[in-house]
């Protein structure tokens, strides 16, 4: 009776588990892709704005303190350019990666959402991207 | 007199529980203060990682989801069930002179039935699939080695799985590409990660295996008894 007992709730353990993990990887790479369009959209518009508005903290303060002007202002004068369609996303914990067709978006979980990290990323091998734009 | 007999209370059944299953008992819960201990600090390191990088900081029981936490767990359940795999294993064919770790000399190999009580020695009280005999008999004859040997490979392959998502996320934070999971099970941290547990774990068994020749702890199971001569073998206190 233990024995069966403990059987069946391990079962329904290891399924809530699988199947709540898979949701929520599935609902945590739906909400990166969704903030990765906002801000590509955003840069396509050029409503800086709202560029600014899905940055990371310390990228935004670091964009800021590096040009000396606001933030919208601070993002017009530097040479990010839209990056297309996402390629594939990739979400581990609470980092992030989405390759688009001409540029690499790094972003992080955060209480209000996922933000961008770095953007207008190159790969290089051995060594991490090289970004316009990124955190301090 | 009479007064101090009848006020004694007969042995409860808890008490004698507790007696009868001490060391099990004892390493449990020594396990689950250690693992929780264990769990506090990795928060806290874990915190003071995503501090460094300036980004949001998760609380305690965010972190225990983590694969940060799941593989810093798995890689040293698995070595530990490997060092006892081997040590269940390895001991049915290698012998040490005068340890109490070692059988005698002269029982190297899986021994006969009747020194195994099976077949036709096989007692009443022995256990249900020995007496049943065929593959029972055979499956249960390697039953501690099996489980050993099991949990090892399912706690080396959560490690690995867990690693790859860990040290993707430390990746992705530090701007460079995640690996695949084969792609970790070739990276250094993986094996970084596996040897450093292979090694202590090995370095204990041998010391173990030859220091119990030699010393003597008075009342354990796991030493010869005090007087006994250095080159005894297989006889425990």
């Amino acid at each position: 009776m233990i024995r069966s007992a403990y059987a069946v709730t391990v079962s329904v353990l290891l399924a809530v588990g699988t199947l709540g993990g898979c949701d929520t990887a599935a609902q945590r790479r739906d909400d990166v892709r969704h903030t990765a369009a906002v801000f590509e959209k955003a840069l396509a518009e050029g409503a800086y704005d709202r560029v600014c508005a899905v940055l990371a903290p310390a990228t935004l303060d670091e964009l800021e303190q590096s040009s000396g002007s606001p933030c919208p202002k601070a993002v017009g004068e530097e040479s990010l350019k839209p990056g297309g369609g996402v390629q594939r996303t990739d979400v581990y914990g609470d980092q992030a990666r989405t390759v688009l067709s001409s540029d690499t978006l790094f972003l992080s979980h955060f209480t209000s959402g996922w933000k961008v990290v770095a953007a207008g990323c190159e790969p290089r091998p051995e060594v991490p991207y090289e970004c316009v734009i990124k955190g301090g | 007199m009479t007064a101090r007999l009848t006020a004694r209370p007969p042995a409860p059944r808890a008490r004698g529980f507790l007696r009868d299953n001490a060391l099990g008992l004892f390493f449990l819960v020594t396990f689950v203060l250690a693992i929780a201990g264990q769990a506090i600090a990795g928060h806290a390191d874990f915190n003071n990682q995503l501090a460094a990088d300036q980004l949001q900081q998760i609380s305690l029981g965010e972190y225990l989801t983590t694969s940060d936490f799941a593989v810093d767990v798995t890689e040293n359940w698995q070595s530990e069930y490997l060092q006892f795999f081997l040590y269940v294993g390895a001991t049915i064919w290698l012998l040490q002179r005068g340890s109490p770790e070692s059988k005698e000399l002269h029982k190297a190999g899986t021994e006969s039935d009747r020194e195994q009580l099976v077949g036709a020695h096989a007692n009443a009280d022995s256990p249900k699939w020995v007496r049943a005999g065929g593959w029972r008999r055979a499956v249960y004859s390697h039953s501690l080695l099996l489980v050993m040997g099991t949990i090892f490979l399912l706690s080396w392959l959560v490690q690995s799985i867990s690693g790859t998502a860990a040290y993707d996320e430390q990746r992705l934070r530090q701007l460079q590409a995640p690996l695949s999971w084969a792609g970790y099970l070739g990276a250094a941290d993986f094996w970084n990660r596996t040897l450093q547990n292979w090694q202590s774990e090995l370095l204990a068994v041998a010391s173990m295996a030859v220091l119990s020749i030699y010393l003597r702890q008075r009342g354990s199971p796991e030493s010869k008894p005090v007087g006994a001569a250095h080159g005894s073998t297989g006889v425990e206190g």
